[in-house]
């Protein structure tokens, strides 16, 4: 189930790299997103705002500044889409 | 390694934008001689890029209003509303803008920033919501980190997005503030207030009208969005500012809520900080009587605004919004063609306003035109000419 979550995640990061940063849809996800990628805070809420609607889930804006990969992410989604279909 | 190494991008940024001529970013206005002309690299310009929609910055009641309590009352208070700094005329201004509004409660805060900080950081706290528009303004998304409130975000002006997010709350969403603005200021876009009152009446929760931008600007009285739209009765909190159309420095929230007035108690931006000078609340009050019986102010400004609107369109402008209003904001392919834009309004004897990322939503480049009821035909005309030269040469 864990794994099928993670991969179900993983899968909605791509779409939502895909819809909201096009050029960057082969980042690396174990990089900082705006210490190494360069991204900016809209950027990174724009993104993010992708995946909540993927995965129908609300992201607190507080996570974002906790989270700095697309990895440590993932991990965050799958407590809070796990805790929302309980 | 240094403290000040984090800042070296946004340094770089700057410097991109060149060092020839007056900076587009903070620019020095080296004179202000009206609510429209001022002085910038040593010529004269027309100031389109301000926020004084009214042009009352240097209406006579209002600056003789103020000269008056410079005279009478000093410079400044030199302490909180909480110890020494509560004046007679705060109380008086706090009770104007309560009447205009025709509700029990209105608080003043020092700033417009304080005001979204003050409010929104006491009025939800810990296991409560905040759902704020994405494009919120930037004194939005910090009172809402100091708030300790979960703070979820929704797509702009999307009333079925927030009813997404209302509706993943259950029952909680009931302690939730949603927070939209009568007009944002990088687009110069509306929302969609009518709808936006339906989902939060739908899931019980609260609402709160940030019109900073929109208050002298929309409706018979200019008390903003929500009265132009015949809501008011439908709006939890109204946020505002003076250093717009009041033509000061300060800010305000007004509340149908007598609860309201228990967050003098609980707010630290309101408690922690000099209350305004009793220059600026004498001159902000003159301009609130001003604004609400400005009616010709508004037809004037409306007239400039749908002017500029419909020949900048013909232009084959992109806009930021779809309806007309003060702030006119013309989105341009990229960096250099918005600065190119800037310079050459500048060299035409106009000043109006570079906006660029990140302090643009989706990466936009943008001009922005601002225009005051002051703003004459010939001023309208100039600007409207300098344009279309810029655009033959795109």
């Amino acid at each position: 189930m864990t794994n099928e979550l993670r991969q179900e995640i993983d899968q909605a990061i791509s779409r939502a790299l895909a819809t909201a940063l096009p050029e960057m849809k082969d980042i690396d996800r174990d990089a900082a997103l705006t210490g190494d990628i360069g991204l900016d805070s809209v950027q990174i809420m724009n993104l993010v705002m992708e995946i909540e609607d993927d995965l129908d889930v609300s992201v607190p804006v507080d996570i974002l500044s906790e989270v700095q990969t697309l990895n440590q992410l993932a991990e965050r989604l799958e407590s809070l889409v796990g805790e929302s279909r309980s | 390694m240094s403290l000040f190494d984090k800042f070296h991008k946004l340094a770089e940024a700057r410097s991109g934008l060149g060092q020839d001529g007056p900076a587009p970013i903070a620019t020095p206005i080296e004179r202000v001689d009206s609510a429209t002309r001022g002085w910038i690299g040593g010529r004269e310009v027309i100031l389109a890029g301000t926020n004084n929609y009214l042009g009352l910055t240097f209406h006579p009641d209002v600056i003789a209003a103020g000269t008056r309590a410079l005279t009478e009352l000093g410079s400044g208070t030199t302490g909180s509303r909480m110890a020494n700094g509560s004046y007679g005329a705060h109380q008086a201004l706090e009770a104007e803008l309560a009447a205009a509004f025709g509700w029990p409660s209105a608080i003043v805060f020092s700033t417009g920033y304080q005001a979204n900080l003050g409010a929104l950081s006491t009025l939800v706290g810990q296991g409560e919501y905040l759902l704020l528009d994405s494009d919120s303004h930037a004194s939005i998304y910090d009172g809402a980190r100091l708030s300790n409130a979960q703070t979820i975000r929704f797509r702009h002006n999307d009333p079925e997005n927030l009813d997404r997010r209302l509706s993943r709350l259950g029952d909680d969403a009931g302690r939730a503030l949603v927070v939209v603005e009568g007009l944002y200021s990088m687009l110069g876009d509306q929302p969609p207030l009518a709808e936006f009152v339906e989902v939060k009446n739908n899931h019980k929760a609260w609402l709160m009208v940030d019109e900073a931008h929109s208050f002298g600007v929309f409706g018979e009285r200019g008390l903003g969005l929500a009265e132009q739209a015949g809501l008011l009765d439908q709006v939890d909190f109204i946020v505002g500012t003076f250093s717009k159309s009041l033509a000061g420095i300060g800010g305000f929230c007004v509340s149908p809520h007598t609860d309201l007035e228990l967050l003098r108690l609980a707010s630290r931006p309101y408690i922690f900080t000099a209350s305004p000078s009793p220059t600026v609340i004498a001159s902000t009050r003159k301009a609130l009587e001003l604004l609400v019986n400005g009616q010709e102010l508004r037809l004037s400004l409306q007239r400039n605004i749908n002017r500029l609107y419909e020949e900048v369109k013909a232009m084959g402008y992109e806009l930021g919004s779809p309806d007309p209003g003060p702030v006119m904001a013309i989105i341009l392919p990229d960096r250099a063609t918005a600065l190119a834009h800037w310079k050459g309004l500048l060299n035409a004897g106009i000043y109006a306003n570079l906006m660029i990322p990140p302090a643009t939503p989706a990466g936009l480049n943008l001009l922005r035109i601002s225009l005051s009821a002051a703003h004459t035909d010939a001023d309208i005309d100039q600007i409207v000419n300098a344009l279309r030269k810029l655009r033959d040469g795109l």
